[in-house]
């Protein structure tokens, strides 16, 4: 599927949707979705481009057939980098958020747990997933992979919840299925994927049971509704062009809350139903997989910005002040020194029980944990380089009025041979990016910092740390030490104490 | 006598202690009174190949992934990819050996 038809596959879908109390008709021709829509179409266009297909597109380890790689379970190191490398192209070309990165993290982190399921209990949840996959690559879908609850009361768990539905649970089990009802909030790509692929957005104990839940349906599935979420400056997409920013490709994932209710789940789609053991490694191993992404798809959009802003200097004539090389400089090696991260917790991966690759889980973490940081700090840059006038320019109706027009064009005029047009179009589209809703997507995307820093703590070997200061500082016994110096320490020191006995009376 | 050729990776940042894992499986078979010779010789022919990783990356399955030949691989906490306490690897090296070494003399 290249781009254009992935755009026409969405008009198939007969969901319900609605955004700013309306019920929207058309998803497809909707100006509010439609940059988000163009966004995703990038992924299925650049496999389609020979210039790309490298990184864009993998071989089925199902079929041996080539696809999409964002339909494709990981199975080499290899894969693991060009996931990454595809993240970072796909924020290059579109400088914002494609979206369809959750589908692909949760296709492989229910790969990896259904395996481990049936292999405790002997069930069948990975023979299903693995026809849905096929499903999933044959049709190249794009999934929403849906995993935050609305939550409720964070204090309580699932089962204790005061609204029932705060997290999508089993309300009844069948022959043939499921009936399952609750919420899941800000859900990236909600309202133009093709499926929904749900996952437990936490670790979940024995009372929670009901919660423990993965499945798929088809997006316009009877009982399923949307309310997409808004945007900074969201409405600027009905003003016209220029003032949205990036108006060929939005801000953010265009997030969604998505309802069930009393929706009916054939077993053949179930991948998960009452196994609450299983819900931290999936949950864990999404995790993994989608914050290694952000060291990619945020470097890409940090390439664009720093880009933009070096631009925005050239067109100001300060390109060869001190200070802004130093503040670009920064933002370079603070973009790279994330792609590092990412990189390492890829080359670093490792195969799972199932033989699928996953990435290494600690420095993933540590990938987004700098991710949450760096990116406001690389923003805060471009918004200091681009200055004020990010966010004091007219609109681009005064713009287009020829009583102002001219003035207008005087006022934000820059060096010769810089059009004050362009120089304007960089701006907002500077401003969108480091202004908006980017911002926090980058802290709280993937998992807010304290989820990370739990990871960090949970998989940073501690103990073995102690361990190795406890030998250098002589508590521990260092064999190596005592091969090195042919004895045992304490033999060693003996005769070194003996031997400074005679030097101290030397120097003092 | 059965030969297991013994590899260690490189043991940047292991998760286990890959020398204690070869100890207490070395002890462990003495007390079976099992003829096994393990050697990290890497020029003689061997049996089994047994490799230390001392994590999941597992670097040593890399260079080994082409051998025709029984292989066990430790990647740090786990055993030929399940997870396994640190404590429990010797037992399971030696439960693998010698299922290894009873359906080598068949």
């Amino acid at each position: 599927m290249n781009g254009k038809e992935y755009i026409e596959s969405l008009r198939g879908l007969n969901r319900e949707v609605y955004f700013l109390g309306r019920k929207i008709k058309n998803v497809v021709d909707e100006p509010m979705f439609q940059p988000h829509i163009h966004t995703a179409a990038m992924t299925y266009e650049l496999a389609h481009e020979p210039e790309y297909q490298e990184i864009m597109t993998a071989v089925s380890h199902v079929t041996g057939e080539r696809i999409n790689r964002f339909t494709h379970i990981h199975h080499s190191i290899d894969d693991l980098v060009k996931k990454v490398r595809m993240m970072r192209l796909l924020g290059q070309k579109t400088g914002t958020c494609f979206q369809r990165c959750v589908g692909l993290d949760g296709l492989n982190a229910v790969y990896v747990t259904s395996y481990d399921i049936d292999q405790k209990y002997g069930t069948d949840y990975h023979e299903r997933f693995r026809d849905y996959l096929l499903q999933v690559q044959e049709n190249d879908w794009m999934p929403s992979g849906a995993m935050t609850d609305a939550r409720g009361d964070r204090s309580r768990r699932p089962s204790m919840q005061q609204h029932p539905d705060a997290y999508l649970h089993i309300k009844e089990r069948l022959d043939d299925g499921i009936i399952v009802s609750g919420m899941k909030a800000h859900i990236t790509g909600a309202v133009n994927s093709h499926e929904i692929l749900v996952m437990p957005t936490r670790t979940m104990s024995e009372e929670d049971a009901d919660f423990a839940l993965s499945f798929a349906l088809p997006a316009d599935t009877e009982g399923v509704s949307y309310i997409f979420s808004r945007q900074t400056n969201d409405t600027r997409r009905l003003d016209g062009v220029l003032d949205g920013g990036n108006p060929k490709y939005g801000i953010v994932g265009g997030e969604a809350v998505i309802v069930f209710k009393d929706v009916f789940v054939p077993w053949e789609r179930v991948f998960m139903a009452g196994e609450y053991d299983f819900t931290t490694e999936l949950v864990e191993t999404f995790a993994g997989y989608h914050r290694s992404n952000y060291g990619g798809c945020k470097v890409g959009l940090a390439d664009v910005v720093i880009g933009g802003s070096n631009w925005i200097a050239e067109a100001h004539g300060v390109e060869r002040s001190s200070h802004i090389v130093d503040k670009l400089t920064d933002m370079i090696a603070m973009a790279e020194t994330c792609w590092s991260c990412t990189l390492a917790c890829s080359y670093e991966g490792h195969k799972t029980p199932s033989g699928a690759y996953n990435i290494h889980p600690l420095l993933a973490n540590v990938t987004k944990l700098n991710i949450t940081r760096m990116v406001y700090e690389w923003m805060r840059l471009a918004q200091d380089i681009a200055g004020g006038k990010i966010i004091t320019l007219p609109s681009e109706k005064d713009l287009e009025n020829p009583e102002i027009r001219e003035t207008l064009f005087e006022c934000f005029a820059g060096k010769q041979g810089f059009s004050p047009l362009d120089i304007i179009r960089m701006l907002r589209l500077i401003e969108n990016m480091s202004v908006g809703a980017g911002l926090p997507e980058a802290m709280h995307g993937a998992g807010s910092p304290a989820a990370q820093k739990i990871m960090i703590a949970r998989r940073s070997g501690i103990e073995k740390k102690m361990e190795l200061a406890k030998t250098v500082a002589g508590i521990n016994r260092d064999d190596y030490f005592e091969r090195i110096i042919g004895k045992d320490e304490t033999t060693h020191w003996n005769e070194v104490k003996k031997k400074l006995r005679g030097r101290e009376t030397e120097i003092y | 006598m059965y030969t297991i050729g013994l590899r260690y990776c490189g043991g940047c940042n292991p998760q286990i202690d890959r020398t204690r894992v070869v100890k207490d499986l070395r002890e462990g078979l003495a007390k079976l009174q099992t003829a096994v010779d393990i050697t990290t010789d890497r020029s003689r022919a061997v049996d089994l190949l047994l490799l230390i990783n001392g994590c999941e990356h597992a670097c040593l399955e890399e260079d080994y992934s082409e051998r025709d030949g029984p292989i066990i691989s430790v990647e740090g906490l786990m055993v030929d990819r399940r997870p396994v306490e640190e404590d429990d690897i010797p037992d399971i090296l030696i439960r693998k050996i010698l299922d290894m070494m009873s359906s080598s003399s068949h």
